[in-house]
């Protein structure tokens, strides 16, 4: 799957999960970004990538990510 | 003005001086926190005097520790979101017996110490826990009628066994705990707070006791057992005719010692009319920051308190 696929998936995840952002979804996009990007919607968010992208993250995966291209390139990488 | 306390203020504006040092403490050993606490004093229903009165209650339970228990809470939010990550991923919480969870939490002295230093914490960081104090001192206890005997089951801190020993119309208060060290813990809440404490027991809810109550406390106890509908008989059976409940229980909200998961709140109001209670209000109290809607949308914790009473 390339990085535009990826990004579109995760794309549909954001909007349904941040439901009150209504801004870009770009790789820059960060959770300082999305008032309802907090830490429990953090792990709500990686478990839903888990499951779209068939991947599995660790701990110090989820919780060490910048922003969604981080989140991007992991998967791809995971993917291979 | 030290940065720190700059930083505090700014997190929040409307806090009073108590509050204000908490933050500023916490954000010390947990500076990634200030999100979370810029979004928790953000609320409209942060009620900055009744912040005041939680914050100085726990400030002065803290006592010199506060900068550990501060450390606690750290951890306490480190251990959450493992708990969580693994509800989301599994659809249930991690252990499922009592057993389970004396083994790996309550018989651990150094991990309850650090659990229970989070948790208190937790009394004013985490919305809806702060409004479930509120309700039971502002909606509850004063229902209760003058003279009324008070049990609370599972007492915790203290903070609502303190707060019903505090009230004018409780005559006699008491605690039941099946852990000599929570009971220690509460004793620690009541000299803290600057009053004897009442009379706690080591007593199992489980056992037959002959005495009744015009009010019990169950806060933050049916997810810990293996049968909440058994507890919940008990409860109604050591209230006397007409004696009132409050019963608080969360929905999808993972822990490292909880095993019984509600997934909304009607099961637990389902489960509390069934010991033959009567449920008289109900307050709903979803995570920090998130509507109604969207705890029950996206399966987040939500505090479900239900005031209730024995009819005959």
């Amino acid at each position: 799957m390339d990085d535009a696929a990826i990004l579109a998936g995760l794309e549909e995840i954001i909007r349904e999960l941040f439901d009150d952002y209504d801004g870009p979804v770009t790789p820059a996009l960060a959770a300082a970004d999305v008032e309802q990007w907090d830490s429990l919607a953090n792990v709500q968010l990686m478990v839903l990538a888990e499951r779209t992208f068939a991947v599995r993250f660790t701990t110090a995966e989820i919780s060490g990510l910048a922003n969604l291209g981080e989140l991007a390139a992991l998967i791809r990488a995971k993917q291979g | 003005m030290s940065a720190a306390v700059d930083a505090a203020r700014e997190i929040a504006p409307g806090a009073g001086p108590a509050t204000t040092r908490l933050i500023e403490a916490q954000m010390r050993a947990f500076p990634e926190h200030e999100a979370a606490l810029r979004k928790r004093f953000a609320l409209a229903d942060a009620d900055p005097i009744f912040c005041e009165t939680l914050a100085g209650m726990i400030e002065r339970i803290a006592g010199e520790t506060l900068a550990a228990v501060c450390d606690d809470y750290r951890w306490l939010a480190g251990a959450v979101l493992e708990e969580e990550l693994f509800f989301r991923r599994e659809g249930r919480y991690r252990l499922t017996s009592f057993a389970e969870a004396e083994a790996l939490v309550y018989a651990d002295a150094a991990y309850m110490t650090r659990y229970m230093n989070g948790l208190l914490l937790s009394q004013l960081w985490w919305a809806n826990h702060t409004a479930v104090l509120a309700w039971f001192r502002d909606r509850y206890l004063p229902a209760n009628r003058p003279g009324a005997r008070h049990l609370e089951v599972g007492p915790g801190h203290g903070l609502f066994l303190h707060l019903a020993a505090s009230d004018a119309r409780t005559s006699e208060a008491t605690g039941w705990d099946v852990s000599p060290a929570s009971l220690d813990q509460v004793r620690h809440t009541f000299a803290a707070l600057g009053k004897a404490p009442p009379p706690l027991s080591l007593v199992n809810l489980f056992e037959p006791s002959p005495e009744q109550f015009d009010s019990i406390c169950f806060s933050e106890v049916l997810e810990h057992l293996e049968t909440p509908a058994k507890a919940l008989a008990r409860v109604h059976d050591l209230l006397a005719p007409g004696g009132r409940a409050f019963i608080n229980a969360p929905v999808n909200s993972p822990a490292p010692d909880h095993i019984t998961l509600f997934s909304t709140p009607e099961a637990i109001v389902e489960l509390v009319s069934g010991a033959g209670l009567v449920v008289e209000e109900l307050l709903l109290a979803p995570s920090t920051g998130a509507s109604l809607e969207r705890a029950r949308k996206f399966a987040l914790a939500i505090s479900t308190v239900i005031i209730a009473r024995r009819a005959d």
